[in-house]
């Protein structure tokens, strides 16, 4: 019988300050046959830790496309393990367990117009859905893409938006801007407000508790239906499997059964959203 | 008469005990400060044969309070290889059997649990029990063999009313030890999975919305007021099995151990930032009942309350789950 608690050995290819509070670490497991085994949805996590230092769930944000050759996370430095791994230098190994969760079930994606929310962080598992979409790999009629931060230190993946904007709309909204600012100014509401949404319009948005409340509100006077919002929660988890009961919502696991859920499975589950 | 058949009972009951004492480590019930205690029997003459539910469940036999999984050398974790004793749970309670059932299906990946299950014995009791069973109304079933069918367990022993002793094997280990014992007039009954064929108990499947949409049900906002979140509901449970990792560096003896969990806690659902999914004490305890009658139902087809009664017992406040239960399958 498999340990499934036992991770295996992964090593840092490249990593990058992504923001004042990000790296975006390319890594490979250590042993070619883990890598070549390896596979996976958008939207699905990967528990990464040290021995001594527990483990915490982090999305991918490469291309699964990429899968056999390397992934990569965004991590933000939030709590102790977080801090730690934003130190990694090239080389060093880390331990990790998955890919866990049911990732994006891009099909339903396919052939209609897309429009990715991401606020803060929450920005990180929506890159491959974008990285796919201009591969040709995701075939959507349009994309459109809402990005909401803090501020421009907070962006992430800011070099990526010149390639992004070839093919998709990329609209940013920062909340608390420089003054040298010259772009939107306010909450990703606005965005919804302001911007053309059709009403067969797919969703898919990751971002904090709060962005999901008042994003869905403004979506549906966009007459979006709820089975058509995609969202990605974030819970505390330990064992990635559905035992160890942390991430547990109303009848579902965020860790197993989600992170993604639509907008209808979840809508009924007090004080999910 | 009654009470020689009475003795005679008793008595082969010692013989049996006392013959497994020789070959296994014996967890039995016990009365132990005035409570009757699953623990390690020294004696077969302290065994209690009542067929009462002990205070305790028998979950850290199964599942540690802390259990090292892990061995931690330098930056590396490598499976800590425990060692099992032989151990026997002697008298578990029909009710404990169903929950012990149910983890057998939760953990049933996880190679910790399987290698210490697959070495303990169980030896199932019951006294008087068809109608004692009646009295626990969470589940529906009614006939003793559409029960011992869906529990494991290697021995069972049935004390009917007349003080008549009768014995099942579940398992060839179970054969074997009846044998070995001198118990030759057995019956074997073969384990057809922990959902009967005909379908997942029907009182289960009823409660299932009405307690998964019960949120605003004023409830709720009663137990609010009175739940201390002391979480004794969840120690006492024998279907709370939630637990943690946690790592500890200690020079020569690091390790990664699992820990059981408590989802009235504090920090259970409390994210790096500081937020947390359940913030009151009516989502805690809501949290609770839709773990048991909504979450693993839907997951297992199984009960995820076997009616023991404990958290009734445990409760500070006098928290009763039947009562609660009772209010909530009235829903509509």
């Amino acid at each position: 019988m498999n340990n499934i608690y036992l991770p295996k050995i992964i090593k840092v290819i490249s990593t990058n300050r992504e923001s004042a509070d990000t790296h975006l670490i390319r890594f490979k497991f250590a042993s070619a046959a883990d890598q070549r085994e390896f596979n996976f949805l958008p939207g699905q996590f990967m528990q990464v830790g040290f021995a001594g230092w527990g483990e915490c769930p982090i999305s991918i944000c490469s291309s699964p496309y990429e899968s056999e050759k390397y992934f990569e996370l965004a991590i933000r430095d939030v709590g102790q393990l977080t801090h730690k791994l934003n130190g990694l230098m090239i080389g060093d190994e880390v331990l990790a367990r998955g890919p866990f969760g049911n990732g994006f079930d891009v099909d339903r994606f396919t052939n209609k117009n897309l429009l990715i929310i991401g606020g803060g962080c929450g920005f990180v598992p929506l890159r491959p859905l974008i990285v796919d979409f201009l591969s040709g790999r995701l075939i959507s009629r349009k994309m459109q893409i809402f990005y909401g931060c803090l501020n421009e230190d907070t962006l992430l993946f800011k070099n990526q938006y010149k390639d992004w904007t070839k093919h998709a709309e990329l609209d940013v909204i920062l909340d608390k801007p420089s003054a040298k600012w010259q772009g939107e100014k306010g909450m990703i509401t606005e965005l919804i407000k302001k911007k053309e949404i059709t009403p067969d319009t797919v969703v898919v948005m990751v971002g904090p508790p709060v962005m999901y409340k008042f994003a869905i509100k403004e979506l549906e006077k966009k007459l979006i239906k709820p089975e058509n919002i995609w969202l990605s929660l974030e819970r505390k988890m330990y064992c990635g499997l559905g035992v160890c009961q942390h991430c547990a919502i109303g009848p579902y696991y965020v860790c197993k059964d989600g992170p993604v859920f639509s907008y209808s499975q979840l809508k009924s589950i007090p004080n999910v959203i | 008469m009654q009470a020689d058949m009475a003795d005679i009972a008793k008595n082969k009951l010692r013989q049996f005990a006392s013959s497994l004492m020789e070959d296994y480590f014996v967890y039995a019930p016990v009365m132990h400060d005035g409570k009757l205690t699953a623990m390690e029997a020294e004696n077969c003459k302290d065994i209690d044969w009542s067929g009462q539910i002990t205070y305790n469940p028998w979950k850290e036999m199964f599942t540690p309070h802390t259990e090292r999984i892990f061995d931690i050398n330098g930056d590396r974790l490598t499976q800590t290889k425990g060692t099992q004793p032989p151990v026997a749970c002697l008298g578990m309670n029909i009710l404990d059997l169903k929950a012990l059932a149910l983890y057998d299906e939760v953990f049933s990946n996880d190679i910790y649990y399987q290698n210490r299950r697959k070495k303990i014995v169980i030896v199932g009791f019951s006294s008087d029990w068809p109608n004692d069973y009646k009295k626990f109304k969470v589940f529906s079933h009614d006939f003793e063999r559409d029960i011992l069918h869906h529990v494991s367990f290697d021995i069972f022993i049935a004390r009917s009313k007349g003080d008549k002793l009768k014995y099942y094997s579940g398992s060839a280990k179970g054969r074997e030890l009846l044998e070995k014992y001198g118990i030759t007039k057995f019956d074997h009954i073969e384990f057809e999975g922990a959902v009967p064929i005909s379908g997942p108990d029907k009182r289960m499947v009823s409660l299932v919305d009405k307690v998964e949409n019960s949120f605003d049900h004023s409830l709720w906002d009663t137990l609010d007021k009175i739940c201390l979140a002391c979480g004794k509901c969840t120690i006492a449970c024998p279907t709370c099995f939630c637990f943690n990792f946690s790592d500890k560096i200690d020079p020569n003896n690091s390790r990664r151990d699992r820990t059981q969990g408590n989802c009235f806690y504090n920090d259970f659902s409390k994210v790096a930032g500081g937020h947390k999914e359940l913030d009151t004490v009516k989502k805690k305890i809501y949290f609770w009942y839709v773990h048991k009658f909504v979450r693993i139902p839907k997951e297992y087809n199984l009960p995820g309350c076997v009616s023991c009664g404990r958290c009734v017992k445990a409760c500070p406040v006098g928290i009763d789950i039947f009562k609660n239960i009772a209010k909530l399958s009235k829903i509509k």
